[in-house]
C-alpha cells in the first residue's frame, strides 16, 4: 500500500511539473543525454555479440582463464590494498607519530598520478633494463605477470580504499574505547570488540572500491601483465588486434558483470552500515596510547611503504632525465623536449579534461539540485542515471561509444567531442556526489530563510545555493579533472591520430621501449594534475573551505 | 477580539497523516502567541501555513484581513526565526542582518542604519563582518533574531529559537524578547515544547495535540484550568482524583474522593452524581501536622514517602491509600524536611473539575 501510496504521489508531482515548463524542459533533456550517451552504448555493447559468440566465452580456454584471472587477482589485490590501508589510515588516524604529512602526501600520490605509472616504474626499477635489477644486483629476471602485477595494484589503489577507511576510523570518537578501558577491557579487547566492529563498514567499503579499481585497470595490466590474460587487456587485444568487436563486447560484458555486482554491493548494502554519527557536539579525549613496540612497529612498516612509493615516483622523475634507461645513465634534458614536440597531445589531454569536468560538474549540479530538492516524481530515477556510469568499467563505456557512434545518426568517431563526452559521462557520478554531499550539508530551512526574507526562487537559488555550492563543484570538477588528464581505459578506443591525449602516447612509447620519453611525458601529466590539484586548494583554503578528495 | 493573523478551518495531510485538523486560531495585533505541545502534534506545521513553506489543504491563512493562501513566502512578509537559525554561512553578521533590505533594494545608507540599529538592540556591535560559524551559539540566535526584525515589527515568528542554548541563556534570552515584543507590539507566534517558555512568555496559549488545538487561553487559564487530562499533564506536574460530583443543599459544589467530601470553590454546571476528576497541582496542596486543624472537606491524610529538596522549595511524594500525591511545599525548614505521617490541605481555590475522566472537553 505504501508503494501505491508513493506511485501515486510521484505521479501527483509529476503533473504538478506543468506548471514549471523550465524545471520539465530541463529534466527532459538531462534524461535524453544520459539516455544517449550512456544506456545507449551500454545496450549497444550487450546486444552486439550474437549468442554463438556469447558461448564461445565458456568455450574457449583462453577466455575461461581471464575470467578467472582478473577474480584472482582482483580478491589478492584487494585484500593487499586493504591492509596498506587499513595500516595508513590507522597510523595517521590514531598514532602519534611523526612524518604523518609525508603518509598523507604518499596516499595522495597515486590519485593525482596517470593508473599506469607505477607499472612504468617497476618496469625501470626491476624490469631487463632495470636499475636494481641490472644495475645494482647484475640479474635479468621476468617480473612480467603475476607478481609484479599485484605489487603495482596494491601500490595504485590502495589510497582510494584508504580515504574511505581514514574518512571512518576519524569518525570513531574516542570516548567509546575509553568506555570499554573503563569497563575493564585490555587493550586486544578494545581494538577486537570496539574499534574493530566500528571500523568495519570503512573496511568493506574501502575494499570495494579498491576492488572496483583494480578488477576494471587497465593500464597497469597492459603495461607490466605480460602474458597473463586478464578481461580488460584481451579485449583491448581483441580490437587492436584482430578488430573483432564482437568477442571484445563479449568480454567487457564478463567484466562488466562482477563491477556491477560490486558496485550495487557497495551502494546498497555497506553504504547504508555506518555507524558513525557527527554530533560535533562531542569532545573526545585523545587515542589511548598503544604499547610503544606496537607503535614503532607500525611505523616502521607505513614507512617502509612510504619509501617503496617514494622511490617508484624518484625513478620515473630520474628516467625522464635519463638517456637511455640501462645503458647510458647520463642527464638529459631530450626526453622533455620530445614532450614539448608532442605538445599537442599535452594540450588535448589538458582541452578535453576541461571541458568534460566542467560539462560533468555542471550537469551533477543540475541533476544533484533537482534530485535532492525538487519533488518531481521521478527524483529516485534521476538519481540512478547520475551513479549509474559509476557501475560501468571504463573501457566497456569506451567500446560503447564505438559501437555507437561509428557511423549511423549520430557518428562521432575520430572527433575530440567523442572523448569529451565519454570524460564527461564516465565522471558523471564522481561530481554527483560531490555535489549531492554539498547540497546535503546546506540545511533545508537555509532557502527557506531566503525565500522568508522575501528571496524568489530564483534569488534564493542565486544568493543562497550556489555560493554554498562553489566548493563542492570545484571538488567535483577538480576530481573529475584529475581522473580525465589520467584516464586511458576509457579513451583508448576512442582517439584518432589528431586526437591523442598524453596517456596513450605513454602507453605508446613504453610497449616500444622508450622508457625515457614515457617517463617524462608522465612527469609532465601528474605536475599539471597536481598543479591544479593544488591550485584549486589554494582557491578554496582562502574561503576557509578545506577541498576533500 | 479583532483578529491580526487568523486561521480558518485549516487542514495539511502528508500522505495520509493528518498534521493539521480543522484547526482555527485569532491572534490579536501585538499578542505574544505560543502555540505548546509535544513533538508531531502540528504546531511547527501550523507555523509554516503562515510564513508559506507548505499549503494548507483547506481552510485560510489571513493576516491583517488577507487572504495568504497560496502567495509565495517570499511575498508574505512573516519573518521567521529558524530553530536551528538558519544563518547564511557563507555571509558576514552584516550581510546575514541586511539580506532582506538588499532584496527590497534599500540603500546602503538605510542598510547601514537598520543594521546598526538592530546591532545595538542585539548587543552585537563590532561583530559586523564575523561569519555565522565564528559566532557563539548565542551569538548566532540574537543574529537569526536581528535579521528577522529588521524589515520591520509588525509581526515575528519563532520555531524553538531557544532550544539551542543553554538553559541560564534561555532564561534571559526569554525576558529579553518578551520586552523587545512588547516594546514594539509585535504580533508575535512562537512555536515550543518547553511549558515555561509558554507559561512565562506568553499572552495566549494554545496548546496543540495530534493536529488540533486542545486549549486556547491565557497562561493561567491552561495552567488552573485545563481543559482536559492531556493539557493539565503536559503544562505542568499535576495531581488527578477521581470521584463523584455531589450538589450541596445550599446549591455549592463537592466531590466526593475516597469516602471523604472535598469542597470545591470553581462554579461548573455539573449535576449531582456525575463521574468527576479533580485536578491540582502540586502548590495547591500544603502539608500539615497532624494535629492542626483544618475545616472540614478540605484535607486528606497521608505519609510521606518521598522528597527532593529543590532549594526555593520541597517536592513530597505522600501516600494516601492507594494514590501518591506530588505536592511542592515552599515553605521551606532551614534544616531539613518533613517526615512520616501528615495531613494534605487542598486549597479550594486551585481545585479544578474536569467531567468523567477528564479525557475530553471540561464541564
Amino acid at each position: 500500500m505504501a508503494a501505491g501510496t508513493s506511485a501515486r504521489e510521484s505521479v501527483k508531482e509529476m503533473k504538478r511539473l506543468k506548471n514549471e515548463p523550465l524545471l520539465l524542459l530541463v529534466i527532459i533533456a538531462i534524461i535524453l543525454f544520459v539516455g544517449i550517451f550512456v544506456i545507449y552504448p551500454v545496450v549497444k555493447v550487450i546486444l552486439f555479440p550474437d549468442a554463438g559468440t556469447y558461448l564461445e566465452l565458456f568455450n574457449r580456454p583462453r577466455w575461461l582463464t581471464a575470467i578467472k584471472n582478473s577474480l584472482f587477482m582482483t580478491l589478492v589485490s584487494t585484500i593487499s590494498c586493504t591492509a596498506v590501508a587499513f595500516l595508513f589510515a590507522y597510523v595517521i588516524a590514531r598514532l602519534d607519530v611523526p612524518c604523518k604529512g609525508l603518509f598523507r602526501f604518499i596516499t595522495l600520490l597515486p590519485i593525482v598520478s596517470p593508473p599506469f605509472i607505477v607499472a612504468l616504474s617497476y618496469i625501470l626499477l626491476f624490469g631487463v633494463q632495470g636499475i636494481i635489477t641490472k644495475g645494482l644486483l647484475g640479474l635479468h629476471v621476468d617480473i612480467y605477470g603475476r607478481l609484479g602485477l599485484w605489487i603495482v595494484q596494491t601500490v595504485t589503489f590502495f589510497p582510494y580504499a584508504y580515504s574511505v577507511i581514514y574518512g571512518v576510523m576519524k569518525g570513531i570518537s574516542t570516548n567509546l574505547e575509553y568506555a570499554a578501558y573503563n569497563m575493564g577491557a585490555t587493550r586486544w579487547q578494545v581494538f577486537r570488540d570496539v574499534f574493530w566492529p566500528l571500523c568495519r563498514p570503512g573496511v568493506a567499503g574501502g575494499a570495494l572500491i579498491a576492488a572496483i579499481n583494480v578488477l576494471t585497470d587497465f593500464g597497469n595490466p597492459i603495461m607490466i601483465g605480460g602474458d597473463l590474460a586478464l578481461l580488460p587487456t584481451e579485449a583491448y587485444m581483441q580490437i587492436n588486434g584482430w578488430y573483432d568487436m564482437s568477442t571484445a563486447s563479449v568480454l567487457a560484458v564478463a567484466l562488466l558483470i562482477p563491477a556491477v555486482a560490486l558496485f550495487l554491493v557497495n551502494r546498497f548494502w555497506v553504504g547504508r552500515r555506518s555507524y558513525v554519527t557527527i554530533t560535533g557536539k562531542e569532545i573526545s579525549l585523545n587515542p589511548f596510547p598503544v604499547p610503544k613496540w606496537v607503535k614503532w612497529t607500525l611505523f616502521t612498516l607505513t614507512m617502509l611503504i612510504s619509501l617503496f612509493v617514494l622511490l617508484v615516483y624518484g625513478t620515473l622523475f630520474y628516467g625522464a632525465f635519463t638517456r637511455t634507461w640501462g645503458y647510458d645513465w647520463s642527464f638529459t634534458w631530450e626526453n622533455l623536449q620530445y614532450v614539448f614536440l608532442k605538445g599537442e597531445q599535452i594540450w588535448n589531454s589538458i582541452k578535453y579534461g576541461l571541458l568534460a569536468s566542467l560539462g560533468a560538474a555542471l550537469l551533477a549540479m543540475i541533476l544533484a539540485y533537482i534530485v535532492q530538492k525538487k519533488q518531481v516524481g521521478l527524483n529516485k530515477f534521476l538519481d540512478f542515471l547520475a551513479i549509474l556510469p559509476g557501475a560501468i568499467p571504463g573501457m566497456f563505456l569506451g567500446i560503447g561509444f564505438v559501437l555507437a557512434f561509428n557511423g549511423g545518426w549520430l557518428s562521432l568517431t575520430g572527433t575530440g567531442a567523442i572523448m569529451v563526452l565519454a570524460l564527461l559521462f564516465w565522471n558523471l557520478p564522481t561530481c554527483y556526489s560531490a555535489a549531492t554531499a554539498g547540497l546535503q550539508q546546506i540545511g533545508a530551512s537555509v532557502e527557506d530563510a531566503a525565500l522568508n526574507l522575501g528571496a524568489n526562487s530564483f534569488r534564493s537559488f542565486k544568493d543562497v545555493i550556489i555560493p554554498l555550492l562553489k566548493a563542492p563543484f570545484l571538488s567535483g570538477f577538480v576530481l573529475s579533472f584529475l581522473r580525465s588528464v589520467t584516464c586511458l581505459s576509457v579513451v583508448i578506443f576512442l582517439y584518432a591520430p589528431s586526437t591523442t591525449v598524453g596517456t596513450i602516447s605513454v602507453m605508446v612509447l613504453v610497449q616500444s621501449g622508450q622508457w625515457g620519453e614515457a617517463a617524462a611525458f608522465t612527469v609532465v601529466l601528474i605536475t599539471i594534475a597536481f598543479t591544479v590539484l593544488r591550485l584549486a586548494q589554494w582557491i578554496l583554503g582562502r574561503q576557509g573551505i578545506k577541498l576533500e578528495l | 477580539m479583532d483578529a491580526y493573523i487568523e486561521f480558518r478551518n485549516v487542514v495539511k495531510k502528508f500522505d495520509d497523516f493528518v498534521a493539521l485538523d480543522h484547526v482555527s486560531l485569532q491572534i490579536p495585533k501585538g499578542a505574544f502567541v505560543t502555540l505548546l505541545g509535544p513533538s508531531g502534534c502540528g504546531k511547527t506545521t501550523l507555523m509554516r501555513q503562515l510564513a508559506g513553506f507548505s499549503e494548507p489543504e483547506e481552510g485560510d491563512v489571513l493576516v491583517d484581513g488577507k487572504r495568504m493562501n497560496g502567495l509565495p513566502p517570499f511575498k508574505r512578509n512573516t519573518p521567521l526565526v529558524f530553530q536551528e537559525y538558519a544563518l547564511f554561512p557563507h555571509m558576514t553578521v552584516y550581510e546575514n542582518i541586511s539580506y532582506g533590505l538588499k532584496l527590497k533594494k534599500a540603500s546602503k545608507e538605510e542598510k547601514d542604519r537598520k543594521v546598526a540599529e538592530m546591532l545595538e538592540m542585539f548587543n552585537l556591535q563590532g561583530l559586523e563582518k564575523r561569519f555565522p560559524k565564528q559566532l557563539s551559539g548565542g551569538q548566532q540566535q540574537r543574529v537569526a533574531f536581528a535579521r528577522a526584525l529588521v524589515m520591520g515589527q509588525e509581526i515575528l515568528l519563532l520555531d524553538e529559537p531557544l532550544s539551542n542554548l543553554d538553559a541560564k541563556l534561555r532564561v534571559e534570552v526569554r525576558t529579553e524578547l518578551r520586552q523587545i515584543q512588547q516594546k514594539f507590539g509585535i504580533t508575535t507566534m512562537y512555536v515550543t515544547h518547553d511549558q515555561d517558555e509558554a507559561l512565562s512568555m506568553s499572552d495566549i496559549i494554545a496548546v496543540m495535540r495530534r493536529g488540533r488545538i486542545e486549549q486556547i487561553g491565557n497562561p493561567w487559564e491552561i495552567y488552573f484550568r485545563p481543559a482536559n487530562r492531556f493539557v493539565a499533564d503536559f503544562v505542568g506536574t499535576v495531581n488527578f482524583l477521581e470521584g463523584t460530583a455531589h450538589r450541596e443543599a445550599d446549591g455549592s459544589l463537592s466531590v466526593d474522593h475516597m469516602g471523604m467530601r472535598l469542597r470545591v470553590d470553581e462554579d461548573t454546571d455539573l449535576q449531582g452524581g456525575e463521574p468527576v476528576t479533580l485536578v491540582v497541582r502540586p502548590e495547591g496542596i500544603s502539608l500539615l501536622g497532624l494535629e492542626e486543624p483544618v475545616p472540614e472537606g478540605t484535607a486528606l491524610r497521608g505519609t510521606i514517602e518521598n522528597y527532593s529538596f529543590l532549594g526555593r522549595m520541597i517536592r513530597y511524594w505522600v501516600r494516601v491509600g492507594e494514590e501518591v500525591f506530588v505536592i511542592d511545599d515552599a515553605n521551606v525548614d532551614l534544616t531539613g524536611a518533613r517526615s512520616g505521617d501528615v495531613q494534605l490541605r487542598l486549597d479550594t481555590r486551585k481545585l479544578h473539575v474536569l467531567k468523567g475522566g477528564g479525557a475530553d472537553a471540561a464541564g
